[in-house]
């Protein structure tokens, strides 16, 4: 009862969690170069005697001769936990035990080495080890398979990991980012009314300060082509300026300049202060745009061993995303243009339904309000 | 970005020990120690009969009380492991064990399903409703704190219902009833574990309300009673560096290296001081919070910002982890790091939410309210575009 009970005013100190050492972990550093296998294994001494006992003696105290003559068990213990796969079993033994320091205390080490009966394709990795004793457990794994290097965190959950051959794995990591990109354009509506805001009058043109239909379909093209390109060569830059960290700015000041540009580019269509260089426009605030682009990819994050691939993935993305705008806008508003439908309900009043929308959000990011629940 | 943050600072340097007879390592105990032996018969129970629910539940709940008396995350793990083999079918025991686990983890959703599974089992278990009780404490969900405080008093738990609502008047605004409900608690405690957390509480109280030398007594009284406890010595710690007295800090922490919240006490302190070694245990900490990287751990974030903020002077690094930390975690000392951070990164919009927490709370910490007076009078920013070096 008593225990019971004290326990029980022990909950209210749940902050005590965090506290003290951190949970257990082995390092295994992995090396194939075709059929060959060479690795070491760290596994903390304590883990192994939780596991194995290790301590004779019985004196709590783990000496290098205790650990030492249980190597034959202490290896095949671990091996019997970690099966790697290329072509079929690649059979793994311990080559030497040594010892080493980690944060949290002593760890033995295990040299590893083996040979696979394939040199060429994927490699299959199981890691088990202590999961049956400790949930908490994890595996950190840095493989390096015919020189790509693969960083990953083996727990309970992550049964056999599957490491590409290279040309595999590149290229998924790059399909991976486009299709990222597609989808934050499509989903970045203040992305999509700017650039729209710039298109609506591209197959229009002022004449005695009224608006009517441009004469043929190349003009409005080659209007279309001038903005999108300098839009796209403009966030291009800061995107990648900013993904590599060589530019940061505040992202409230972002956003609040991403509103203005949204707010400005549909009133121009409204009252025309710029009606000849848009292109110079969408390239001018292209570049903050650029930046908004890079704080979504600074949440998905960058793989560091493919960095400027996935990078240049992301972009081509963004711009897959522009031109399925592009191509569903341009073909409907060509032919609309001389319409009223046109004119005054897609372009007066959608221009004025943009600006509207996008001085709320200029409001609301300036002055950090929350004007319209989202 | 897990691939960022894995390039393995393994400082791998492996040796091979002089002789057989070099101590490589230390265990916790002796086989032979009373708890080993105890923990042992528990285990034994368990591989005699590994469908026993009720034994699973006794060896879970051994390795997480040592999890807390020695604040050592292994044995968590174990906990974890041996529930684990009842996820099908968990008894009430297994659910409350689960829950507490879950957490740990902070997983507190997880953990709130594990609570309420409990109490549909066994609408009497006051240990479901108090675990429940802490985590919308942390949560900051004050009113349905109030309704696990309110099952304590109906079970007739007089003393974690004190504790309790206690805690959740001095959230919102009364410390005064506060003190007067752990006052209360605190004569009708019978066990020195149940004072020695009264009393803590006391001291935290006390030193909001701005009553220091009250609040040292109490300390003082916690401390009287020679049990171990890292929350008392850390809330002790920070009291005295709240007042300047970081001396002492070294004194109390010297043995408590190895547990984190407490070294990153003790080098706050040395650095004050400025003592030789205090830059070793600065390093030390940045290895820890690294090697919790690692493996993906989130749960020192608070931790990690004070160390980001007041031993590192990284203040805008410090600002995103107080405000990650934040999101899962919104007690009073989550928020001071919030502030403290945001006012040295001079970011006023981050300070924001811990604005309107002491608004919506009145949370009465003269402190606190003036850090967050302080955030409001940041300039505004400046268009200033940051160039890496």
């Amino acid at each position: 009862m008593m225990r019971q009970f004290a326990l029980l005013l022990a909950i209210f100190l749940c902050q005590m969690t965090a506290w003290a050492h951190k949970a257990s972990d082995s390092y295994l550093v992995v090396d194939v170069k075709g059929n060959a296998v060479a690795a070491q294994w760290d596994i903390a001494v304590r883990d192994i005697d939780f596991a194995l006992g290790l301590d004779r003696d019985g004196n709590a105290e783990i000496t290098w001769g205790e650990l030492r003559s249980r190597q034959s068990d202490v290896s095949a213990w671990a091996l019997s936990r970690l099966a790697l796969t290329r072509g079929g079993i690649c059979p793994l033994q311990v080559t030497g035990l040594q010892v080493d320091e980690h944060t949290d205390g002593s760890y033995a080490v295990l040299h590893l080495s083996g040979v696979c009966p394939g040199a060429k394709g994927a490699l299959g990795l199981q890691y088990r080890l202590l999961f049956d004793l400790d949930q908490l457990h994890r595996g950190l794994l840095r493989l390096s398979l015919d020189g790509d290097m693969y960083n990953t965190v083996l727990s309970p959950t992550s049964g056999t990991e599957q490491f590409g051959s290279k040309q595999a794995s590149r290229w998924d990591q790059f399909s991976r980012y486009v299709v990222e990109g597609v989808w934050h354009i499509w989903i970045g509506f203040d992305h999509i009314l700017f650039l729209l805001s710039l298109l609506l009058p591209s197959v229009l043109v002022l004449h005695l300060r009224r608006w009517q239909g441009v004469k043929s379909f190349g003009s409005a093209a080659r209007e279309v082509l001038w903005v999108v390109t300098s839009f796209t060569a403009a966030h291009s830059i800061t995107l990648s300026l900013a993904a590599l960290g060589l530019v940061s700015l505040p992202s409230w000041l972002v956003e609040t300049v991403i509103a203005l540009s949204v707010v400005l580019v549909a009133a121009n269509n409204l009252r025309p202060v710029v009606e000849q260089r848009r292109w110079l426009v969408a390239f001018g605030f292209g570049l903050i745009h650029g930046f908004g682009f890079a704080s979504v990819l600074s949440e998905l994050g960058l793989p560091a061993d493919a960095l400027v691939l996935s990078l240049f993935g992301f972009n081509v993305g963004v711009e897959m995303g522009q031109m399925a705008i592009v191509a569903g806008f341009l073909p409907l508003a060509y032919l609309l243009r001389n319409t009223r439908v046109y004119l005054n309900g897609v372009f007066i009043l959608g221009s004025w339904l943009t600006m509207l929308v996008a001085l709320v959000w200029l409001l609301e990011r300036a002055f950090d309000l929350k004007l319209v629940s989202a | 970005m897990s691939g960022a943050l894995l390039a393995l600072p393994v400082q791998s340097a492996p040796r091979t020990p002089a002789g057989d007879a070099t101590v490589i390592e230390k265990l916790p105990f002796r086989a032979g120690d009373s708890r080993a032996r105890a923990l042992e018969a528990l285990r034994a129970r368990v591989r005699k009969a590994p469908g026993d629910a009720t034994a699973a539940a006794a060896l879970a709940q051994a390795y997480f009380d040592l999890a807390q008396a020695r604040g050592d995350p292994r044995y968590v793990g174990y906990a974890d492991a041996v529930v684990s083999e009842f996820n099908q079918q968990p008894s009430a025991s297994l659910l409350v064990m689960r829950g507490m686990l879950r957490q740990y983890r902070h997983e507190f959703d997880a953990a709130l399903v594990d609570f309420a599974a409990t109490l549909a089992q066994d609408s009497e278990r006051a240990d479901a409703h108090a675990w429940r009780g802490a985590i919308y404490l942390v949560e900051a969900q004050y009113d349905d704190a109030r309704k696990e405080c309110a099952a304590l008093l109906r079970l007739q738990r007089h003393v974690l219902h004190g504790g309790c609502t206690g805690l959740v008047q001095a959230y919102t605004g009364q410390l005064s009833s506060a003190y007067a409900s752990l006052q209360h608690a605190l004569t009708l405690a019978r066990y020195d574990d149940q004072r020695l957390w009264l009393l803590t509480r006391l001291g935290e109280v006390c030193a909001w309300l701005g009553q220091n030398v009250r609040a040292e007594r109490h300390y003082r009284d916690a401390l009287a009673l020679g049990q171990d406890d890292g929350y008392l010595l850390a809330a002790w710690a920070d009291f005295l560096l709240d007042n300047k007295r970081p001396a002492e800090v070294l004194r109390l922490l010297a043995a408590w290296e190895a547990s984190d919240p407490l070294l990153l006490r003790l080098a706050e302190a040395e650095t004050l001081l400025q003592t030789s070694s205090a830059k070793a245990h600065v390093q030390a900490l940045e290895d820890r919070f690294a090697a919790a990287k690692l493996r993906g751990d989130t749960t020192h974030r608070a931790e990690e910002a004070r160390f980001q903020l007041r031993l590192r002077k990284n203040p805008t690094l410090a600002v995103q982890l107080a405000l990650a930390n934040y999101k899962v975690q919104k007690e009073p000392r989550d928020l001071r790091v919030l502030l403290e951070s945001a006012l040295a990164a001079q970011d006023t919009a981050a300070a924001k939410p811990a604005r309107d927490w002491l608004q919506s709370t009145g949370f009465e910490d003269s402190r606190m309210r003036e850090l967050a007076a302080r955030t409001l009078q940041l300039p505004i920013p400046v268009i200033q575009p940051v160039v890496a070096p």
